[in-house]
């Protein structure tokens, strides 16, 4: 994960526990887009998504202190935005997903690669986020730990609270969901034997 | 796998790969089947490329941040608990000297003439008909008390609970507080099929009785809360009785209050305070008496007893055939007044058909008759009405979503936020109108403040579509689509036209139920007007690439 200005940033942080409120200050406008955009993209609405980046960071600042200052500080910023946003949809019971006994019956099949290139190539932007908004909470949100936030396997178990044997999976249901969506057909999602 | 015989990757293998999750052997031996399969290296390509697009579509800037986002607004959003806190405050303490300085005189002149207690949300409030020990122990220094236990829980849940769940479960809790009784010693449970309190058993402090058939025989010292199919009360209670039941007959001693919501009242016995009752049929028959006033939502309603004050009543008639020492304020459809009836003080009666008083009756003064075309929520046309209002303003809210889809999830988003929406609902629809008028006759101008007098007046009929688009919002779930909101409030608003009209039936839970609606949405629209006004949207800077 590589923020822009993680030097200065580095440097923002410890002032920022030092509680200088100018290098707070400096550190909220640096990553607030971020965190704004993440919100965005695993809650349902954008005012659901503005109250969440307050509350975040509102928590960021209370655990400042708990920060490693050895790892960066953009994975502990969205583990703590993840968390948040989990915890959200959970209190809301908004996650519809199936539980994870399911996830051992997802088929290993070799889909339709052509198909699926296919599908990739045809498809804009705009149109993937209009598809992950259709998605189930959790499918959305590992898709989004993932592939915007760029979180590791072990990272994303601990913020979903599933095993870590199971993120592959959870993904892999999320992107034939996501596939769905987009094609509005389950043909691709199912894949095809080789 | 690898061998001559090509048998193809899965899928989940190929992903795994690509996210670099496999050990290195299995990751050798994907990467060597992929060489020489191009159907699994087509797949591991679209796979990879999908993942890029994943990336991708979420990277991209498609809407700005907000502009309340713009800078850490941590002590704006912390100190409007306590904002919202002081605002309820404020309207509370409004509310009590409103009451005490203008209120009570001009009620306490009327009882002085001989005609009190009548006013209906004196009865209910500040009366006690709810709650027993209002007139002689509410004090300044209570009040402060309450505050201070209310403040220090708030203090101490700060943390858990939000800032609406917060100020309801406060106000939900000083609520509770005050609808109960003055506290007993000890409280009795008796549950069952048949409970009873048998007779020349004495209890000593409240007692709840729960089951079909409910009886008390004996006394009890203290408030009886009784919830089952019938209660047949017979022995003596020195406190309160409050009852849910189909049939209760009271041929015993009460010397508090009776509170109940049944279908059959039969009185033969005593009440010595108030009796407030939410009933299909009442009978106070002839050894029945009542100390005290009767505030009376029934259907029919026979009284050949004895009433020591004023009867508030509204109901489909009012047999009198017994004594009255103080007034009556009815609403009904018929009054008749037999041979026998007595009545102190002044009779108001808004009805459908003009009063049958006999020439025998002693009354204090001729009857006050204001002549109604039909109750309200007569038969079929009463239905009716609520279907067409129900049907306009699904299409005025309609309208409203579809010319400002975002304003319109603004508003249901606002009103999500209980506390703050009741709190500014309170203020604003106080105070815009004593606005509009002080805007009318001072320089401001008389164009302006009759603007303001009609946004007021448009809001108070949108607040209704607001409400019926929170309660869409927490059937279906938030949406941002236009149609979804639509299709929310609708049904929102489908649900709130067949709840109106079963309870219209309980006047003043109607009443209850409608003004809060109308507070709730008002200060949920008023909420949502503000944070447009005082926050502007800014261009969003570059994202973190992840």
């Amino acid at each position: 994960m590589n923020a822009p200005g993680t030097t200065q940033s580095t440097e923002a942080i410890a002032r920022a526990r030092a509680g200088d409120s100018e290098a707070w200050g400096d550190l909220y406008r640096e990553y607030a887009p971020a965190i704004f955009r993440f919100c965005r993209r695993t809650l349902p609405t954008r005012e659901d998504a503005e109250d969440a980046t307050t509350d975040v960071f509102i928590k960021v600042k209370d655990k400042l202190h708990q920060y490693d200052a050895t790892r960066p500080f953009t994975s502990w910023l969205y583990k703590v935005a993840a968390n948040h946003c989990w915890d959200l949809l959970r209190r809301r019971k908004i996650r519809q997903d199936k539980e994870t006994e399911d996830l051992d019956t997802l088929p290993l099949e070799h889909p339709d690669a052509d198909q699926l290139e296919q599908l990739i190539e045809q498809r804009t932007s705009e149109e993937v986020r209009k598809a992950l908004d259709k998605l189930p909470s959790r499918a959305r949100m590992a898709l989004v730990l993932r592939y915007y936030s760029d979180m590791s396997y072990d990272e994303i178990a601990d913020a979903l609270g599933v095993r870590r044997a199971f993120v592959g999976v959870v993904l892999l249901r999320a992107r034939h969901e996501l596939r769905q969506a987009l094609a509005g057909s389950g043909a691709l999602a199912a894949g095809s034997a080789g | 796998m690898s061998d001559g015989k090509m048998q193809h990757l899965d899928e989940m293998t190929v992903l795994l790969y690509l996210e670099g999750q496999l050990d290195r052997a299995r990751a050798t031996e994907v990467s060597e089947h992929t060489q020489s399969c191009a159907s699994c290296r087509t797949l591991l390509r679209a796979l990879e490329r999908e993942s890029r697009l994943l990336t991708r579509a979420m990277l991209e800037e498609d809407e700005p941040l907000p502009g309340r986002l713009a800078s850490f607004q941590e002590a704006a959003r912390r100190s409007m608990q306590w904002v919202w806190m002081v605002t309820f405050g404020l309207a509370a303490t409004g509310v009590y000297a409103l009451y005490t300085s203008y209120i009570e005189p001009v009620q306490s002149r009327l009882q002085d003439a001989g005609f009190g207690g009548t006013n209906l949300l004196g009865l209910l409030i500040f009366q006690g008909a709810f709650w027993k020990g209002w007139q002689s122990m509410i004090s300044l220094v209570e009040i402060l008390a309450l505050l201070t236990v209310g403040t220090f829980a708030a203090l101490v849940l700060r943390r858990r609970l939000r800032r609406g769940t917060m100020l309801a479960a406060m106000l939900v809790g000083m609520c509770g507080a005050f609808l109960l009784p003055a506290g007993s010693s000890a409280t009795e449970f008796r549950k069952g099929q048949d409970v009873s309190v048998t007779s020349g058993e004495t209890i000593k402090g409240d007692v709840f009785l729960n089951g079909d058939r409910m009886s008390v025989d004996g006394t009890v010292d203290g408030d009886v809360f009784a919830f089952g199919r019938s209660l047949d009360l017979s022995g003596h209670v020195l406190g309160d009785v409050i009852v849910f039941a189909k049939d209760v007959r009271i041929t015993g001693q009460i010397d508090g209050n009776v509170r109940t919501f049944d279908n059959n009242l039969t009185l033969t016995g005593t009440i010595g305070r108030s009796l407030t009752i939410f009933c299909d049929e009442m009978k106070i028959e002839k050894t029945g008496k009542v100390g005290r006033s009767i505030t009376s939502f029934t259907n029919e309603f026979s009284l050949d007893g004895h009433v020591g004050q004023d009867i508030l009543a509204m109901n489909q008639r009012l047999d009198l055939r017994g004594q009255v020492d103080g007034g009556i304020q009815l609403k009904a459809e018929r009054l008749t007044i037999g041979s026998a009836g007595q009545v102190g003080g002044a009779i108001h009666y808004k009805g459908v058909n003009p009063p049958e008083v006999s020439p025998q009756a002693k009354l204090a003064s001729a009857v006050n008759y204001e002549h109604i075309e039909k109750m309200e929520h007569e038969g079929g046309r009463y239905y009716l009405h609520r279907l067409l209002w129900s049907a306009a303003f699904i299409l005025y809210g309609l309208v409203l979503i579809l010319l400002m889809p975002n304003f319109a999830g603004e508003c249901v988003k606002s009103a999500e936020n209980v506390g703050a929406s009741l709190g500014v609902g309170l203020l604003t629809i106080i105070s815009a109108p004593i606005a509009a008028v002080i805007a009318c006759v001072t320089f401001v101008g008389l164009p302006l403040g009759i603007l303001t007098f009609l946004v007021w007046l448009v809001t108070l009929f949108t607040a209704q579509i607001v409400f019926g688009g929170l309660i869409g919002r927490w059937i279906l779930g938030p949406t941002e689509d236009k149609w979804g909101r639509v299709a929310r409030m609708a049904l929102g608003m489908a649900i709130v036209g067949v709840i109106v009209p079963l309870i219209h039936f309980v006047h003043a839970l109607d009443m209850i139920v409608r003004c809060a609606v109308m507070l709730w949405g008002f200060g949920a629209i008023a909420l949502a007007l503000y944070r447009r006004l005082a926050t502007p949207s800014i261009p969003i800077p570059p994202p973190i690439a992840a």
